[in-house]
C-alpha cells in the first residue's frame, strides 16, 4: 500500500478579506501623516504669533515622530498592523512616480557619478564591516548580514542574503534591528551634520542615499533637508538597491563554496529574481516624461501624488521603529553596526565632497 | 516507497509582487492623469 501523506489545508484568505484587513491601517498611516502636514503648517504659524522662538519642523518629522509615539507609548493594536506594513509599498509607489521629476539626461548624468561612487561605497562598507564583526567575534554568516545590510540596502538586502546563504533566523533580526535602529539614528543627526557643515542640496542628497541603509529612511533623511535633496537621495539610493542582486549571488557563491548554502543554478534568473523591480517603473515614467508625454501641469500632479505617497511612508516608518523591541537584540551587533555607519557615513561624505570638486555637481 | 517519492509538490499561487504592484498602481495613476481624470493633485 502506497503511503497516505496528509498535507494540512491552509485556508486562503480571499483577495477581498486582504484588501479589507488593510484598510485600518492604511488609514492610520494617512491619519499620522496628514497630521503631521496640519502641525507643519499651523505650529510654525502659531509660535510666529506668540513670538516664539521654534525650530521649522517638516511635514516628514512630524509623521516620524508622531509614528514613532504611538509605537512607543501605547504600540499599534493587531487590527491596524497589515495595514501599517503596506508603508513600504507606497514608498515604491511614490519613487516610480518620482520619476517623472527626473529627464533622462539627468538620470544618465547623475546616475553614472552615483553608481560610481555606489561601486566605492559598497566595496569599502562590505571590506570594513567583514574587519569589524572578526574584531568583535560575531558569527560569518552574522558578518554577512549586517555587511550586505550596511552597504546595500538595509532590510530588503539582509531578507534576500537571509534565503541565499541559508543564515540563521536569530542573525538576521540581530541585522535588521541593527539597522533599523541606525536607520532611524540616521533621520535626526543626518540633517543636522548636513546643515552644520553647509551641504548643498545636491551634496547632502548624494551623501543620504550613500550612506542611510533603508530606502525609506534614505528618503526621509534626504526630504527633511530639502525636496531637492530627497530627490537625489532617492535616486542614488535607488542605484544602490540595483547592485543588491550582483551582491547576494556573490555572498550566495562564497558560501556554497564553503559548503554552508545551496549552490546557485542559473546565475541571471538569480539576479533577475534579487533585482528591485521599482527602479524600472521609475526609469520608465522618466522616459515617459523626457519624451514629454505629460505635459507640465501633468508632472506637478504627479510629483504631488508621490508626496502623498511618501507621506504614508514616513508615518509608517514612525510606527514600526520600537526601541524596546530593539534592545532586546542584545549589545554587540549593534555596536558593530553604529561603529561601521559611523565609519561609512564619515567616508561616504568624503567621497561626496570629493566627487563634487571634481565632476562639479 | 521511498520517502522522496511521496514528496507533494504544492505549486505557490501566481502572485505579483510588491515591486510590481507599485509599478502597476503608479502607472496606472499617471495614465489617469496624462487623460484627465485627475487634473489638480492638491499638496
Amino acid at each position: 500500500m502506497a503511503d497516505v501523506v496528509v498535507v494540512p489545508q491552509v485556508k486562503p484568505v480571499q483577495p477581498a478579506l486582504r484588501f479589507l484587513r488593510i484598510i485600518p491601517g492604511v488609514l492610520l498611516l494617512a491619519a499620522i501623516g496628514y497630521a503631521g502636514k496640519l502641525l507643519e503648517q499651523n505650529v510654525g504659524a502659531y509660535a510666529k504669533a506668540h513670538h516664539w522662538v521654534f525650530p521649522n519642523i517638516e511635514y516628514v518629522l512630524w509623521a516620524i515622530l508622531l509614528g514613532l509615539l504611538i509605537s512607543n507609548t501605547v504600540g499599534v493594536p493587531e487590527i491596524f498592523r497589515t495595514g501599517v506594513a503596506t508603508y513600504e509599498f507606497w514608498l515604491k509607489a511614490g519613487i516610480v512616480l518620482l520619476g517623472s521629476r527626473f529627464l533622462l539626461g539627468d538620470i544618465l548624468k547623475l546616475g553614472g557619478v552615483s553608481l560610481l561612487l555606489v561601486a566605492i561605497e559598497i566595496t569599502g562598507a562590505i571590506a570594513f564591516m567583514t574587519f569589524l564583526g572578526r574584531v568583535f567575534h560575531l558569527k560569518p554568516k552574522l558578518i554577512t548580514l549586517l555587511a550586505v545590510g550596511s552597504a546595500v540596502c538595509g532590510v530588503s538586502a539582509i531578507i534576500a542574503t537571509k534565503g541565499a546563504i541559508d543564515a540563521d533566523d536569530e542573525d538576521s533580526s540581530f541585522s535588521i534591528a541593527a539597522i533599523l535602529a541606525l536607520g532611524a539614528l540616521a533621520l535626526f543627526t543626518f540633517p543636522l551634520i548636513g546643515h552644520y557643515l553647509h551641504l548643498g542640496d545636491r551634496a547632502y542628497g548624494i551623501w543620504a542615499g550613500l550612506a542611510v541603509d533603508n530606502t525609506a529612511e534614505a528618503t526621509a533623511a534626504g526630504a527633511l533637508y530639502s525636496d531637492a535633496a530627497g530627490k537625489l537621495a532617492v535616486l542614488v539610493k535607488s542605484t544602490r538597491n540595483a547592485m543588491i542582486g550582483f551582491v547576494v549571488l556573490a555572498y550566495a557563491i562564497y558560501w556554497a563554496n564553503q559548503g554552508q548554502a545551496k549552490a546557485v543554478g542559473n546565475k541571471a534568473a538569480f539576479l533577475w529574481q534579487k533585482f528591485p523591480k521599482f527602479v524600472l517603473g521609475f526609469l520608465l515614467i522618466s522616459v515617459l516624461a523626457t519624451y514629454q508625454f505629460f505635459n507640465k501641469e501633468q508632472v506637478g500632479a504627479l510629483a504631488n501624488l508621490s508626496r502623498w505617497a511618501f507621506l504614508l511612508t514616513f508615518a509608517g516608518v514612525g510606527l514600526r521603529t520600537n526601541f524596546r523591541d530593539m534592545r532586546k537584540q542584545g549589545l554587540r551587533p549593534f555596536a558593530v553596526g553604529a561603529i561601521g555607519e559611523v565609519v561609512i557615513a564619515v567616508f561616504t561624505l568624503g567621497l561626496v565632497v570629493g566627487a563634487e570638486k571634481l565632476f562639479g555637481f | 516507497m521511498g520517502a522522496q517519492e511521496n514528496a507533494v509538490q504544492v505549486k505557490k499561487p501566481w502572485r505579483l509582487s510588491l515591486d510590481s504592484w507599485a509599478i502597476v498602481v503608479a502607472l496606472l495613476a499617471a495614465l489617469l492623469v496624462r487623460a484627465g481624470v485627475f487634473k489638480h493633485i492638491p499638496w
